[in-house]
């Protein structure tokens, strides 16, 4: 399925459930429960009853008022991690039917219309899981700083207002600018794997998301300042060239951020960046 | 960063790219020559250049083919280009599964067929691996023992020892036979769709390809390509694997038959000629 393809499908599928969805129904939440670092996992189910515009916190809001599962056995509530509720800050990232997205906006009609439908929800699947359906995504952070992602503005003198920027190129950053670092796309990449050793964070692909930041930093005028060392650290073990063009990392992007044209991006500016230093670099 | 770090950036960045660039040059160069060379058992009726008397369109073929593979055997230095050829599959190969042993497929959650291709990539490239070595050992380093009917193959004799290596026999299809044949259908497949898709994702890598657009009409280019690549890998498979050896043997013998008859009117050439065919192997 092409990414035009499954994103008419996926848009389509969840359209036909909307209009389908029965009113007053129960649906069942099969939820991946772990009870702290490094413990085991088991699954327990709940039943709960759909409200209309009802989401996959609000149902998580019920079982945690009602810790009960479907076999009537009193449990701990289950824990997650939200905050803007509007999709924009990613923390309430998770795997909805075995896929990543945002639990926050995903309506309950479009997945589970009928009565008794079973939605499964599971944390993230490359990160350490904290509690529950609560991840510690400490390393897309940690990326962050591999690729130097911010603007250098402290110095010994006043650097004056940047420079012009065009419509266009403005627009291209604008799109770029939108990621919420909510690691959909680590989490459908088959090249970025859970890396649970710090020491080895470094030298582990460093995922589409930081990839597309160094883009979104080389390209502005004073940010660009650190391209080289950007474009070192990428060239580098676990950087650009460990992708395997795979491009799910598109297609699961809530922001719909042009990540494959980032990493195609990024791979030209390694190239120049590869001959820049053979020919003129002084290490 | 340390004098370490940086070497090893060095290191890995070149690996990389040298791994991107040797699927193209030389190992892809060389598959379109060689299945150019090979198709022409299908195709090579039409060189009416290769008529003789008597000769009908297979007969064409065979000759053709004949004279394609002479040609390579008497080109210089023939075992510097195969070492290079085989050092670059050897580095291509052990790079690439190290690669892809770091990634981890997920096809079943996410069904993009990007996703799929990213995958087939992997898995031609293990079963590529396979059928090179196979096709390589059997053929031109001549581990007969891994040959079903035990044949030798010759340049010399080029359509009909390679018949008889993928039928079984010198006399047409045996069980085993069979299942080699479909092995090496299967594994010139393979190796078409890795090199046509390895092309695709090469312009990626290398920055050559950034927007959805471009990246989608390079994509219809590699894909025509490989279309065209896949066509010609059948073509030379079903052509042998349908050739009649008597047939094949028969054309052989009379163009070698020829080749003695132009060596005895100029015998210093034909004494050059055998000495070369000898050091080439």
């Amino acid at each position: 399925m092409s990414e035009a393809e499954a994103y008419a499908y996926d848009a389509e599928m969840r359209k036909a459930n909307r209009a389908k969805a029965v009113a007053g129904r129960s649906v069942i939440f099969k939820i991946k429960r772990c009870d702290g670092p490094n413990k085991p996992s088991r699954w327990e189910s709940f039943k709960v009853p759909i409200e209309e515009g009802a989401n996959v916190i609000s149902s998580l809001n019920w079982i945690a008022a009602n810790p009960v599962t479907v076999d009537g056995k009193k449990t701990t509530p289950v824990v997650w991690e939200s905050s803007c509720l509007e999709e924009v800050c990613g923390a309430c990232t998770m795997l909805i039917n075995g896929r990543v997205r945002q639990s926050c906006s995903c309506l309950i009609n479009e997945y589970a219309p009928r009565e008794g439908d079973v939605m499964t929800l599971e944390p993230m699947s490359k990160f350490p899981v904290i509690r529950d359906l609560w991840v510690d995504r400490a390393r897309l952070f940690h990326n962050l700083t591999r690729i130097k992602a911010w603007v250098p503005i402290d110095g010994t003198y006043n650097m004056g207002p940047g420079p012009k920027e065009s419509h266009d190129h403005q627009q291209m950053r604008y799109a770029l600018s939108e990621c919420m670092s909510c690691g959909c796309c680590l989490d459908a990449c088959p090249q970025f794997t859970k890396q649970e050793d710090e020491s080895k964070w470094d030298s582990s692909f460093i995922g589409a998301h930081a990839i597309s930041q160094a883009r979104y930093f080389n390209e502005h005028d004073t940010g660009k300042q650190l391209k080289a060392d950007r474009m070192d650290a990428l060239s580098g073990a676990g950087g650009i060239n460990d992708c395997g063009n795979a491009q799910n990392c598109v297609k699961v992007c809530p922001k719909g951020i042009p990540l494959t044209e980032s990493i195609g991006a990024i791979g030209r500016s390694a190239t120049i960046h590869a001959i820049k230093q053979f020919f003129q670099g002084k290490k | 960063m340390s004098e370490n770090a940086d070497s090893m950036q060095t290191r890995h960045f070149l690996l990389r790219r040298l791994h991107s660039l040797t699927g193209i040059v030389p190992i892809g160069v060389f598959l379109i020559v060689h299945l150019t060379t090979n198709s022409t058992i299908a195709w090579g009726g039409l060189n009416t250049r290769a008529q003789s008397e008597g000769f009908g369109w297979m007969d064409r073929a065979i000759a053709t083919f004949q004279h394609e593979v002479s040609f390579i055997n008497n080109m210089p230095l023939l075992l510097l280009i195969e070492v290079t050829l085989w050092s670059a599959i050897g580095f291509h190969s052990i790079l690439g599964v190290y690669y892809a042993i770091s990634g981890k497929g997920n096809t079943g959650a996410y069904k993009y067929s990007s996703n799929f291709r990213y995958a087939l990539q992997r898995i031609t490239g293990y079963f590529g691996i396979f059928f090179i070595f196979y096709h390589v050992a059997t053929l031109r380093w001549g581990w007969t023992w891994l040959v079903p009917g035990g044949t030798q193959w010759s340049h010399e004799a080029a359509s009909s020892t390679f018949a008889a290596a993928i039928q079984g026999s010198t006399d047409g299809f045996t069980a085993v036979g069979f299942l080699v044949a479909c092995f090496y259908f299967l594994g010139v497949s393979a190796l078409v769709f890795h090199f046509a898709n390895g092309l695709w994702t090469a312009a990626i890598t290398w920055g050559i390809t950034i927007s959805r657009p471009a990246q989608k009409r390079w994509g219809v280019i590699c894909a025509g390509l490989g279309a065209g690549l896949m066509l010609m890998a059948w073509a030379s498979v079903i052509g042998f694997a349908t050739l009649d050896y008597e047939q094949a043997s028969a054309v052989e013998k009379t163009m070698h038959g020829e080749q003695i008859h132009l060596n005895t009117d100029e015998p210093t050439e034909a004494v050059t000629l055998t000495e070369s065919k000898e050091i080439d192997g």
